[in-house]
């Protein structure tokens, strides 16, 4: 019975395939590019939000005469950590597709997603609490700030959970083989870069 | 146990497990080469990292106002 | 003497060459090959160039009277704000990269299309949707507040500044896919043995400025994004009195459309860089000098975006560091102008229309460089800021450099892409007229402006009663903006005669080295049937050509106004695919 390391080895020197290689190369680098590309937006309108809290007399900022309250940071910690969770289960996959498990992959996979949604549900529920403490969308540079980031990021979270979605089901039809899983290495490259940038909004508007 | 408790307990475990499984993955591909590789290590550093600030977050020693 | 007799065939996947496009559709409406799509920017960048020249031509008119010819004020105002927007960001933008970008760049790296065909004709595609985006605008009372669009002003635009956003937003997203499309396929797919600095150097041009296309645009997404957010759902970015900044805007603005002024303007450096040597008959100057001139503007053109915003209230001790890097960012333009000087110095100079656009870009960017190294100085610039010194000098850089490498470049690859030389006297006559517009319109805003007549008023009657030799000047501009007219229709003209009428051009007219030039004109689909060798840079004209493994016979020393019609080189017995 080969072990599963021989089976690896054996299902990538049997699958060559010179054209894939060459064109997963420029893919990957495509999307790295890509991947930097979406920083810089995210990094524009943080730069945006640093100039506004930086700049205003004081912040929590006033409206109406009363000071807005700031936001929660155990909740959001919890929330972080469910997001941060839901990175390392996609490694978890992509690592037993290469060792090819595929009972283990979809587990966590679906482990993922299901994590993913956590945080958006658990997002949702943040901004229905910060909607009734007062900061609104137009109503001052706190909401403007808060709500544009965190939708641009729950937004991409969204993109990806319909990413991975759909990974699991090419999976399922058998696009992807044990030496050509590009698909899914681009899947879990933007599923830990939108992690990352969550990092940096969680220190922006919960810790600082 | 008020809700804020709650959740900062919860935080707090799930950072300490999520941090330690991320430092152990990314000991285990530091030798791992190949663009897609590098991009991961770096990525997996700062979710470790990220956690650190969580955890950090729960025991109310950052992010107190 | 004759090269690429070898013929062996590298089979890495860059050399599968796929099957032919068939139909109407897939072969001219959402063609997949660079070619095409090159083809594709530049009609319809030379369309709106038309739009938004006739937008110019009524400014000028405007101006004859100094209380307003022919238009309201807010007709004015929205006249040089689609001016503005459309010849920045669906003209020249679109015509170097992605016209004369996407046509030269994967043929001279030797490859068979770009990194992502797919992705090149999306970004494509999305380019008219943005310009019927923008001129829809004008259905609903346009835009007023200069292609700038600074809020709180421009707020009061309403629905057509949102469609602005829009518009920008959308075209942004094709300079944003193009540039990593263009930096991916640089990077991965250039020929065996072209090592970087064996590349010409109009792929080094195209380099730096994918390069900024990718990160500065994104920035210019942001800015635009957040003005939408404000004009629609009233998200208080830039309303002071929300707590927003109205300086905020200017920074995110101009973080994007600094090195957006370099994005037009170095894909015509590589354009020189490659006409000069041609038409010199000699090696280019300091190429290593050149090659890391251009990535060093590209990097320093991100620190320098405060010199837009002198007289915007913001910190002396910020306005310093600015004012330094912007006047150092002059010396890479500089070292690159006198490389071009010394590559012309003892050559044997052909004065093809090619070459004389780029005499004139020497002259007219030199000029506008050093108006722009004087408005670099804080004190000198809050004086002349908003007046028509500084229209005078961005369009001398943006007319007199970026456009006229663009004229150059077109009789020069034209043969190359049609297979037809343009009529040379027309392209000549086509040239004086410009180069004399060129200087008779812009020349006079720079003493205008330091009197301080200032720009975007629709009447300058004030002012023309303490200067009554503005009036003269204006109509002196605006006879001469009519010559630039005159010259973009025979422009035009000539393209289109010439495909029918030019005489035939062969593989290589000019006697060039770069590798297109060993391909027949029009290239098959295909661009190369063998991936060729590159075994050195492609300026030394007195060696043999640097290639191997060929698709035709070529002559090893290429030389000017020679015909040389394709040869291909025969196939081996037994050699397949």
């Amino acid at each position: 019975m080969k072990s599963i390391e021989m089976q690896a080895v054996e299902a990538r020197y049997n699958d060559v395939d010179a054209v894939y290689h060459e064109t997963r190369d420029l893919r990957l680098l495509g999307f790295v590019f890509f991947l930097i590309s979406d920083c810089i937006l995210f990094s524009s309108f943080i730069f945006a939000y640093v100039y506004l809290r930086t700049s205003a007399p004081t912040w929590p900022p006033f409206v109406d005469g009363h000071q807005l309250p700031w936001f929660d940071t155990s909740y959001a910690a919890l929330n972080s950590v469910v997001l941060f969770g839901s990175g390392v289960t996609m490694h978890y996959a992509l690592e037993n597709w290469k060792h090819l498990n595929r009972q283990a992959f979809y587990a966590w996979l679906v482990a993922t997603i299901i994590l993913g949604l956590a945080f958006l549900g658990g997002q949702a529920h943040e901004w229905t609490g910060v909607l009734q403490a007062g900061v609104t969308w137009p109503g001052s540079t706190m909401g403007a700030s808060f709500f544009t980031l965190t939708g641009l990021h729950g937004f991409h979270v969204f993109i990806g959970v319909c990413y991975l979605t759909i990974l699991g089901i090419q999976a399922h039809k058998g696009v992807y083989t044990g030496s050509k899983y590009f698909g899914l290495t681009a899947g879990t490259l933007y599923w830990h870069f939108v992690d990352v940038i969550w990092v940096a909004l969680f220190f922006l508007f919960y810790l600082w | 146990m008020t809700a804020a408790l709650l959740e900062r307990t919860i935080a707090l475990i799930g950072a300490i497990v999520v941090a330690v499984t991320a430092c152990v993955q990314l000991k285990d591909d530091w030798k791992a080469s190949g663009l897609d590789a590098v991009i991961t290590k770096l990525l997996l550093g700062l979710m470790a990292f990220g956690c650190v600030l969580a955890l950090l977050a729960a025991l109310n020693v950052v992010g107190v106002h | 003497m004759h090269a690429g007799t070898a013929t062996h065939d590298t089979h890495d996947a860059s050399s599968h060459i796929h099957p032919p496009p068939e139909g109407f559709i897939a072969k001219y409406v959402f063609s997949l090959d660079h070619k095409v799509i090159g083809f594709q920017y530049f009609f319809t960048g030379v369309f709106i160039l038309m739009i938004a020249g006739s937008f110019a031509e009524l400014i000028r008119i405007q101006l004859v009277d100094p209380n307003g010819a022919i238009m309201s004020h807010s007709v004015y105002n929205s006249m040089f704000t689609m001016h503005g927007t459309a010849m920045v960001w669906l003209v020249l933008i679109p015509l170097v990269t992605g016209a004369i970008g996407n046509f030269v760049m994967p043929l001279q790296i030797g490859a068979r299309d770009v990194a992502f065909p797919w992705l090149n004709m999306i970004s494509f595609w999305i380019f008219p949707v943005a310009a019927v985006i923008l001129f829809s605008s004008l259905l609903f009372g346009s835009p007023h507040a200069g292609w700038t669009e600074y809020p709180p002003v421009s707020l009061q635009d309403g629905t057509a500044g949102a469609l602005w956003c829009m518009a920008i937003f959308v075209i942004g997203i094709s300079s944003t896919m193009t540039g990593l499309n263009f930096m991916v396929t640089i990077i991965k797919m250039r020929a065996p043995g072209m090592t970087w600095t064996r590349m010409p150097l109009f792929v080094w041009a195209t380099f730096a400025t994918a390069l900024m296309n990718m990160i500065a645009t994104v920035a210019l997404s942001a800015a635009v994004g957040a003005l939408f957010l404000e004009h629609v759902f009233n998200v208080p970015f830039f309303d002071p009195s929300r707590g927003g900044s109205a300086v905020l805007f200017q920074h995110m603005f101009w973080f994007y459309s600094h090195p957006a002024v370099y994005i037009f303007i170095l894909p015509a450096f590589g354009i020189i860089s490659e006409v000069l040597p041609t038409f010199a008959r000699k090696p280019i100057f300091g190429y290593k000098m050149i090659a890391f001139s251009s990535m060093a503007i590209a990097i320093l053109g991100f620190t320098v975006w405060m010199h837009h915003m002198f007289p915007s209230g913001v910190a002396p001790w910020l306005q310093i560091p600015f004012m330094i890097l912007t006047l150092a960012i002059g010396i890479p333009t500089g070292i690159k102008i006198f490389s071009w000087i010394a590559t012309l110095w003892g050559g044997r100079i052909h004065y093809t229309t090619s070459m004389l656009y780029a005499l004139g870009f020497l002259i007219a960017f030199t000029f506008g460089g050093i108006t722009g190294v004087i408005l670099a100085s804080v004190p000198v610039d809050l004086h002349m800021h908003g007046t028509y010194f500084v229209v005078g000098h961005f369009h001398y850089v943006v007319a007199g450099g970026a456009v006229m490498g663009f004229f150059a470049a077109i009789p020069y690859w034209y043969p190359k892409a049609t297979g037809r030389l343009m009529s040379e006297k027309l392209a000549k006559l086509g040239f004086w007229l410009f180069f004399i517009g060129l200087n008779g319109t812009f020349l006079p805003m720079h003493w205008l402006g330091m009197e301080g007549m200032p720009r975007r008023y629709a009447s300058y009657a004030y002012f023309a009663k303490a200067f009554p030799d503005a009036v003269f000047w204006n109509r002196f501009e605006t006879v001469f903006s009519f010559f630039m007219v005159a010259s973009v229709g025979v422009m035009v003209f000539n393209l289109v005669w010439s495909l029918k009428h030019g005489k035939p051009a062969g593989i290589n007219p000019w006697g060039a080295r770069t590798l297109e030039w060993t391909i027949s004109s029009p290239p098959p689909y295909y661009n190369f049937k063998h991936i060729p060798e590159v075994y050195d840079r492609p300026y030394n004209f007195d060696k043999p050509l640097p290639y191997g493994n060929l698709d035709n016979v070529v002559d090893v020393y290429p030389k000017f106004g020679e015909i040389v019609m394709p040869s291909p080189v025969p196939e081996p017995v037994g050699a397949g695919h």
